[in-house]
């Protein structure tokens, strides 16, 4: 009986393991955005390896310089430099998206979870509720968050994790539910396994290689969606080295100084891509283990 | 699926016309701009983009700001102008005279003007017209203050109306040859304030026809129009067909509907597009910095830190506003170091006050307290930080004086003082100075004449209009600058006026109150289609009356 349960439990672990994607060829996509998330992540945990200089160092002499050697991106309105703007700027729009998303991923299982395995009328109203939420656009639920709360760093991150946990909720219970109904659950459960450690041991591990995947290609939207609020005046205020708030506050003089929102718009781009390229990889093979 | 690639001819096409419009772009501009036709030309709609905020009431007496009285100079008029060397020129009223004791002044008005509603232009119109502004329920600012003296409109004859004061007013022309002051229909004034706010009636070139919100307010041609200003050239004014007043407050997209024709005029030029626009021969400028206060930054002496004479003068040693300013407005804007614009011929600039000098800083912050600094280099005292609230209006601060802002926070935090930026709407703006929740402040105030000074730095002042707002920002509560302020506006002196304001300034700027800027800026940009084009000498609005479209 034991031996039974033991290989039943086995069973599970190996299934996790398979999805976590060990051992595979990277593609050349791939590869490239490897390299940015790693130069954004170094840029975000010490930004003084890549730019060693002051972001709010103003400098009005040095103002509106075009990329050179000196100033590799250019120069800002106040002669900042904006190569180090850019850097130091990952760590909040990096901060930002894995907090928000991370707010919006653990919503998003509690809620997944309660309608998944919880009893039929509850299922109904977590569903409901999470369709009402989903039928607005992300952006104005954080929108509206905001106005409640106050534009801030903080509420702007709470924002988008609210925001995104709808999208994340109906993912996590369609999967809860067939991971629920698959044969080892069953036989889990035949075997007298306890509830909890069903749970635990082996449906949370299982969607868990899912929410990955989610959470990948959450971050790269996550940080669009931080540098909207911030480009709208609701995030990061000025002069903060904040890639949202650099395109804003450069938009003005884009006729002249296209370097101004050239760089901080290519640092969204560049990681919000390479996040979804990652994520996107991660999905395929999973798809392809199954 | 259907594809939404072009077909080979089209993208061909599509090529063909990007190279010729590039070469077009980069060929040399086709000989100079053309002379200023000598005949107007009736008819054509303009439009007119403003990157102000769009008002909530079009009626100037209401609040009182500039956006109200760049549109309301188009339909509403005064009873007195200024020409182009500061004189008091007639308009709504022909002339008049001060009494001996300067307590009542007696104006004869035009008696062939209606408004546009049919109401005949009369005495009892101005009566009125002072009693709304007076009115506590109109929540008048610029206007109640300006008027303030004025305690009875006597209509002597149809056409003849006395103004009574409880104070001689040296000031009384100036302040009545403002907008905000002008005239509007008797009739329509006793409508709903919601109903007049919307179409308010003047006697002016143009006629409210129509406000979609949020987008524009269309202008049409009053057919009858027979009042302009003494100095107005021209006739059978106005020209234009009708104007569409456009809120457009992203500067870029401004500037670009500029470019391509959408529009004709741009308000609030950025610096970059104005020195990018010297080179294009399709575009002018048009410079017109407002009369009345220069563009300063007040500093707060009603609360702590700045109740400290020292702190004040600290803060202003520690920042460097000079090399911001050269670099952020490209030379369109000059350093100021008076509390006055530099087209009021009595301002008192003192450079001298304001050069930097970080170590005088350091030791009068030390002297005040503030001699110890935490971790993050701020100076604290009693275990408090060194903050300044700056709450920044964005509808009323252009990005470039934002950035210089900025620039300024990170000079002060140098010199230990945290500086706060909180970029606000205006509504929230006027609610952070209604709670005295700010150190520091940079309110624009435009009014014609040097009696500007009471209204910013009188005691009074700080007493808030019936709109809620107060003009006195800094704070200032000095009974020597009080008295100066009331003597100058009472004398009628030219001789005394001039060295009383003149002492009025220097305790202002010896007091630290202010950090000077420049002028409060007033640049305009617009097609070169566009001709007969003016700012009014009284409050640097431009008036449409006898601008007209070339072809």
């Amino acid at each position: 009986m034991s031996g039974l349960r033991a290989a039943v439990d086995r069973a599970a672990v190996v299934r996790a393991a398979v999805v976590h994607g060990t051992g595979f060829r990277p593609t050349a996509a791939e590869a490239v955005a490897g390299l940015v998330l790693l130069l954004v992540l170094v840029a975000a945990l010490w930004p003084g390896l890549l730019a060693p200089g002051d972001p709010l160092a103003t400098s009005p002499a040095d103002a509106f310089q075009a990329p050179s050697p000196a100033h590799l991106f250019g120069t800002d309105e106040s002669g900042r430099d904006i190569y180090t703007r850019v850097v130091h700027g990952a760590r909040d729009s990096l901060l930002i998206g894995v907090l928000a998303t991370g707010i919006g991923i653990g919503l998003a299982t509690v809620l997944g979870f309660v309608a998944g395995l919880g009893p039929r009328w509850l299922d109904f109203g977590t569903t409901r509720l999470v369709e009402v939420l989903f039928a607005f656009p992300g952006l104005l639920l954080a929108l509206l968050f905001i106005v409640v709360t106050g534009p801030g760093v903080l509420s702007s991150t709470i924002a988008v994790g609210l925001a995104t946990a709808p999208g994340y909720a109906r993912i996590i219970r369609s999967q809860v539910r067939r991971t629920a109904s698959a044969e080892f659950i069953e036989a889990a459960r035949v075997l007298g396994r306890g509830r909890l450690w069903i749970v635990a041991r082996h449906i949370l591990p299982n969607v868990t290689a899912a929410l990955f995947v989610l959470a990948t290609l959450g971050l790269g939207q996550a940080i669009i969606w931080v540098s909207s609020l911030s480009y709208l005046g609701l995030g990061a205020v000025p002069p903060a080295a904040e890639w949202g708030a650099m395109l804003a506050a450069g938009r003005t003089y884009i006729a002249n100084f296209w370097w101004m929102t050239f760089f901080p718009g290519l640092a969204i781009v560049a990681s919000a891509a390479a996040a979804t390229v990652i994520g996107r990889g991660i999905q395929k093979r999973n798809r392809s283990a199954a | 699926m259907p594809s939404r690639r072009f077909s080979r001819p089209r993208a061909a096409v599509v090529v063909t016309a990007a190279v010729a419009l590039l070469l077009a772009a980069c060929s040399p501009g086709g000989g100079t701009a053309s002379e200023p036709s000598s005949e107007p030309v009736a008819g054509g709609t303009l439009t007119y983009a403003s990157g102000d905020a769009e008002p909530s009431c079009l009626d100037p007496h209401v609040g009182g700001n500039y956006p109200q009285a760049l549109i309301a100079t188009q339909y509403l008029e005064s009873l007195v102008s200024l020409d182009d060397d500061g004189e008091v020129i007639p308009w709504l009223a022909t002339e008049w005279t001060e009494s001996d004791d300067g307590m009542a002044w007696e104006f004869s008005l035009r008696d062939d003007v209606t408004f546009t509603d049919g109401t005949p232009f009369d005495a009892a119109a101005v009566a009125a017209n002072i009693a709304h502004v007076q009115d506590p329920a109109t929540a008048s600012s610029t206007g109640y203050l300006a008027l303030a003296k004025i305690t009875d409109v006597v209509a002597v004859d149809d056409h003849t109306v006395r103004l009574e004061l409880s104070a001689p007013d040296s000031a009384l022309l100036e302040s009545l040859s403002q907008v905000w002051v002008a005239m509007e229909s008797p009739k329509a004034l006793e409508r709903s304030q919601e109903d007049n706010c919307a179409a308010p009636v003047g006697t002016g070139p143009f006629v409210v026809d129509e406000w979609e919100r949020q987008d524009s307010v269309t202008l049409v041609r009053n057919d009858d129009y027979n009042s302009p200003p003494a100095d107005a050239e021209g006739t059978g004014l106005p020209y234009l067909d009708s104007i569409v007043w456009r809120f457009i407050p992203d500067s870029a997209s401004r500037y670009a509907a500029l470019q391509s024709g959408e529009a004709q005029v741009i308000d609030n030029a950025q610096p970059d597009t104005i020195k990018s626009a010297e080179s294009d021969d399709a575009i002018e400028e048009l410079d017109a910095p407002r009369p009345g206060a220069s563009n300063r930054i007040e500093l707060n002496s009603g609360k702590a830190p700045f109740d400290d004479e020292r702190v004040r003068e600290a803060f202003i040693r520690s920042v460097n506003v000079d090399d911001g300013i050269q670099s952020l407005f490209f030379g369109t804007a000059e350093r100021s170091y008076s509390p006055l614009s530099s087209v009021e011929p009595l301002g008192l600039s003192l450079p001298d006050l304001f050069t930097v000098d970080t170590d005088a800083a350091a030791n009068l912050l030390d002297e005040a307290g503030w001699a110890e600094r935490d971790a993050d280099g701020y100076r604290v005292k009693d275990g408090k930080r060194l903050t300044l609230d700056f709450p920044v209006s964005t509808n009323q601060s252009i990005p470039a004086e934002q950035s210089l802002f900025e620039q300024i926070q990170a000079d002060a935090k140098t010199a230990g003082f945290e500086v706060n930026l909180h970029p606000l709407d205006l509504s929230s703006w006027y609610g952070a100075l209604a709670e005295n929740d700010y150190d520091l402040v940079s309110a624009p105030y435009t009014k014609v004449g040097p009696d500007v000074l009471r209204i910013l730095y009188h005691s009074d002042s700080i007493t808030p209009a019936p709109s809620g707002y107060f003009a006195n920002l800094a704070q200032v509560d000095d009974a020597a600058l009080d008295d100066l302020l009331t003597r100058a506006s009472a004398t009628s002196n030219a001789d005394d006026r001039e060295s009383m304001y003149e002492q009025a300034q220097r305790i202002v700027l010896d007091g630290y109150y202010i950090l000077p800027l420049y002028d409060q800026q007033n640049h305009f940009l617009y097609s070169s289609a566009v001709q007969g084009l003016r700012a009014m000498p009284t409050v640097s609005t431009p008036t449409f009356a006898g601008a007209w479209l070339v072809s």
